[in-house]
């Protein structure tokens, strides 16, 4: 009886939180990722005048996507490539994982900090390094050991189905170093060592309680580089387009900007886009139920848990050279590529002859008309986006993880649609939307605007993820408490919600502003003129054939890029951020 | 059974090192129920670790069964695998992809001690029987209760006849209800397979409860071997006395043999102790008496005040002032009023220790082998 005198007054407290205007907030980006969404399977299923009475509905797109015999070969490629990306991430990532959570290796926070700033240089720049490094015309590495060995044929080709997969893969290995880091480190290791007292040599402990533990967090990570993989466009782009072979984001790229006459098919891009939608949904179905059957295994540890590492000795050397070699490979030698080809006026093998050529021309002669439009608004973006996905993951987090209100699972559910959602699906339905549906009443096209409006639908999934994860961690108490005390609903967000939950909100807003800040699909797809990013004018360059050029904007933008990466740093020493 | 000589194992902690074990000797007897009893970071763990092998000792010698498992000098070191071992983990670390009988069969199928194919079936079931699960086996061990996980960590352990158990903690993630029940189960288990049990927790009436003999360790060290009663009545030291229940303390010094003169007068004691020595005497609440007001007089009885009083069932804390000394009694019944009481302390029930021992900063050693009242 006394329980409930005092669980009643609460529970009217909390019913009458979920104000309308939460609601609103929590559902306003869901709906627009529905529009997105519906506009591009509508558009998918006409022809002639689009999105006018003047249409005619039919299954047109769809037969003659899948009667091209090109979109088999597209196919064949982004198999290709995705399983390529898949094994290269894995090999690389997954040891290193092992590494850092179940061995002696010294320096942890060292393969921590090396694998983070792997997450954080654009995929591009590889994309870009790689390309100075193995193109078959001008790659170094290929003149080199063409000249080494008096090859007639340049050895490799970066820019192959599997050329570009490792490319992806090197720049996707992070990725799955968090994930599977993740569950290393949830795994209790007296189930090891249960194993190991109760008679199973080390092999067979390893066979028989390790790896049935490990796979579902394993065959996650693999679920989620394919997801990447199969709608990645830009390493696929900087790589692929220029020398004509196409994955299915760049076929779609292809039927939006068509070259030489050829008129946009937008009907068919909606087609596919359609179809990518089936596609990512399975796959994010499929890696629910394989996360799903990972958390079963996860049983709560007592405070007998304590990390059993496994001595290394010297094979600790050999870890850190295999670390090191990945943290060149993908990271260092591309940039310092970049930075060198930046400097010299035309592209060419580094040589000491070369060294002679270097000079600043790129930069006295970069068209900033251009340049400073492109940063005029990635500032914006960066300034904007950000604080929007912050109050819109809020709005759902709170809704969620703390509210009554029955919606709650619906909007939980929704929230995590853009995950699954690869962006440049995003960004077909946003183009099909302001292009006939929009049109001339709301002049979204060609506006950063629109821009802006995917990208806050893109990270929201992400956002809600970090920022529901620390709301279970309060306990409901405390806002409780500060209720009985008599505070507001909105001073107890301002007075005891928010301060607690700082250090999630601030990574969260730097980590958008990162990706905001390096983010070339959606903007390549929606830019146009007025409304090109930073990123897009180094696409546009490099696209154009101006490697030098694009390195030279590259290293600009870079420089720029450092005081974010710095204020990341300083706030990831806090907390540890999820990982997208 | 279980021999341990000269253990000792340091770890690295934030730059410098920190001794878990130091020094350790001990004995388990065949057959024996032992427990290893202290407070958290005593080291408790870290002993049952290197006995498992899952812990690699700095020094000293293992031997189980009469074969040295873990030794220093000469070198020798027989892996967890072969030591042929039942543990159960502190979080059971009931394998999460496996049922509760494969969890079971594992060990008998893919360990060292592998059995026959028909034998394996037999040997499950057997075990499962024992902690009464043959009703669940085909299910996933997550969706067990706490307590039936616990019960399957256990039959894991027991069947593959391992003649030594080793557990830490089973029961600490058990709530308090459940604890006292299975507690008895797993003595009961024990001595029905005849196995030497090396158990460790931190609570010191599991301890007493389940006991053949108790280790108290307390940083890295024995501090007393002995059967629950010896450590209750006959403690080694004060903190031994402490760690197993309330007491009640005096200064005093010894004025003839047998009587020391305290706050409270002289109170008589049976051990032995040379006369003019300053001692601690030392009593528990449950062997102070409450005498009718007409009882005879006899030595060690003293008026006292009653200050406070707690029932709680089955008896009653009194809290009552001897003099101008408080100390704590226990008795059965409420019914204490606030009168004038006179309480009787049984001079074979009290304890001395040296006090000099105790001013220099070291727990009191029982100087005079203060005899008990069992
Ligand atoms: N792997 C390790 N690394 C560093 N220090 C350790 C390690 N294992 C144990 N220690 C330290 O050794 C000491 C003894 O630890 P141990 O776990 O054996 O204590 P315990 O008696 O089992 O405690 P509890 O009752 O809390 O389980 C503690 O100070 C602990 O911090
Ligand atoms: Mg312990």
């Amino acid at each position: 009886m006394k329980a409930r005198s005092i669980e009643s007054p609460l529970f009217f407290v909390r019913r009458s939180t979920t104000s309308p205007g939460l609601l609103f907030l929590a559902s306003l980006p869901i709906a627009v990722i529905a529009v997105f969404v519906a506009v591009m399977i509508w558009v998918s299923f006409q022809r002639g005048m689009l999105g006018t009475s003047g249409a005619v509905y039919t299954l047109e797109n769809y037969l003659a996507l899948f009667g091209d015999p090109f979109l088999y070969r597209v196919l064949w490629n982004t198999a290709v490539f995705t399983a390529t990306t898949t094994v290269v991430a894995l090999a690389i990532g997954l040891p290193i994982a092992w590494l850092a959570e179940r061995t002696s290796i010294p320096g942890k926070t060292a393969i921590y900090a090396i694998m983070t700033l792997g997450l954080l240089i654009p995929g591009i720049y590889t994309a870009m390094g790689w390309t100075f490094i193995a193109h078959p015309r001008i790659g170094f590495l290929n003149r080199w050991l063409m000249d080494l060995f008096g090859l007639q044929d340049a050895p490799l080709n970066i820019a192959t189905p599997v050329g570009m997969g490792f490319v992806q893969g090197l720049s996707l290995a992070a990725v799955v170093f968090i994930l599977t880091a993740q569950m290393f480190r949830a795994m209790n290791p007296s189930l090891e060592e249960a194993a190991k007292v109760h008679g199973l040599s080390f092999l067979r402990t390893i066979h028989r309680v390790t790896l049935p533990l490990a796979l579902p967090g394993i065959l996650a990570a693999v679920i989620y580089v394919v997801t990447i993989g199969i709608a990645t466009f830009d390493i696929p782009a900087i790589v692929g387009l220029g020398n004509r072979v196409y994955m299915l984001s760049t076929y779609i790229y292809l039927k939006v900007h068509p070259q030489g006459s050829g008129l946009p098919e937008y009907g068919i891009t909606g087609a596919v886009g359609a179809c990518m939608i089936v596609v990512a949904a399975l796959l994010t179905l499929l890696y629910g139920q394989v996360l799903r059957s990972g958390h079963r295994f996860e049983v709560v540890t007592g405070k007998g848990y304590r990390p059993a590492l496994i001595e290394l000795g010297g094979w600790a050397a050999a870890g850190w050279c295999f670390i090191g070699l990945y943290a060149f490979v993908s990271k260092v030698l591309p940039l310092l590529l970049i930075v060198y080809a930046a400097l010299t006026p035309y592209f060419a093998p580094p040589s000491i002859e070369m060294m002679r050529h270097l000079s600043l021309v790129h930069f006295t002669n970069m068209e900033w008309g251009l340049v400073l439009r492109g940063a005029r608004n990635t500032a914006l973006l960066v300034a904007v986006v950000p604080l929007l996905v912050l109050l819109f993951a809020f709005a759902i987090s709170w809704l969620v993880v703390r509210s009554r209100n029955r919606a709650r699972y619906a909007i939980e559910f929704a929230a995590f649609l853009p995950q699954a959602l690869p962006e440049v699906i995003l960004a077909i339905g946003a183009l099909l939307l302001a292009l006939f549906v929009l049109g001339e009443t709301v002049p979204l096209y060609g506006s950063v605007w629109l821009i802006a409006i995917v990208y806050v639908a893109a990270r929201i999934a992400f956002a809600t993820r970090a920022l529901n994860g620390s709301l279970l961690q309060i306990h409901r108490e405390m806002e409780e408490a500060a209720f009985v005390s008599g505070l507001s609903t909105l001073r107890t967000a301002r007075r005891v919600l928010l301060p607690l939950l700082r250090p999630t909100l601030l990574s969260v807003w730097i980590w958008t502003a990162l990706l905001v800040y390096r983010e070339l699909t959606v903007a390549v797809f929606l830019g146009v003129h007025d409304n090109i990013t930073f990123p897009a004018v180094i696409w546009s360059y490099w696209y154009a054939g101006g490697m030098n050029k694009a390195s030279a904007v590259t290293l600009l933008m870079t420089v720029l890029l450092a005081p974010l990466i710095a204020a990341f740093w300083w706030l990831g020493r806090k907390t540890p951020t999820a990982t997208q | 059974m279980i021999s341990v000589r000269g253990l000792a194992k340091e770890f690295p902690a934030g730059g410098g090192r920190v001794a878990a074990i130091k020094n350790l000797n001990l004995e388990v007897a065949e057959g024996e129920f032992f427990v290893i009893v202290g407070a958290s970071g005593s080291g408790k763990t870290t002993l049952l670790r290197a006995v498992a092998g899952l812990e690699v000792p700095d020094r000293g010698t293992i031997s189980i069964g009469g074969r040295v498992v873990s030794s220093d000098a000469p070198p020798a070191w027989i892996p967890s695998q072969q030591r042929k071992l039942g543990m159960v983990f502190q979080s059971y670390a009931v394998w999460p992809h496996l049922t509760v009988y494969q969890n079971v069969a594992l060990p008998l199928t893919d360990g060292t001690h592998r059995v026959r194919r028909g034998e394996v079936e037999k040997r499950v079931r057997e075990a499962l029987r024992l902690v009464q699960l043959d009703q669940v086996a085909e299910r996933s061990a997550t969706l067990l209760s706490g307590g039936q996980q616990q019960r399957v960590a256990l039959a894991r352990a027991i069947a593959v006849n391992p003649g030594i158990l080793l557990m830490d903690e089973p029961l600490s993630n058990l709530d308090a209800r459940l604890r006292e029940e299975v507690r008895g189960k797993i003595r009961e288990l024990a001595k029905q397979l005849g196995s030497t049990v090396l158990y460790v927790t931190h609570d010191q009436v599991e301890a007493m409860a389940m006991a053949d003999r108790i280790a108290l360790m307390q940083a890295g060290e024995l501090l007393q071997v002995g059967t629950p009663a010896e450590l209750y009545h006959r403690p080694a030291t004060t903190g031994v006395a402490e760690f197993f229940g309330t007491m009640n303390w005096l200064e005093g010094t010894v004025t003839a043999p047998g009587v020391a003169e305290t706050a409270i007068g002289p109170v008589r004691f049976e051990a032995e102790a040379g006369i003019g020595t300053e001692v601690l005497i030392g009593f528990r609440p449950e062997c102070v008496a409450l005498l009718a007001a007409a009882a005879p007089e006899k030595p060690n009885v003293f008026s006292a005040a009653l200050k406070a009083s707690v029932f709680l069932g089955d008896q009653s804390l009194l809290t009552l002032a001897l003099a101008d000394r408080v100390i704590s009694a226990k008795c059965r019944g409420a019914d204490v009023d606030g009168g004038p009481l006179r309480v009787w302390i049984d001079p074979a029930d009290v304890m001395v220790f040296s006090a000099e021992r105790r001013l220099a900063g070291g727990a009191a050693d029982s100087l005079f082998g203060a005899r008990a009242a069992v």
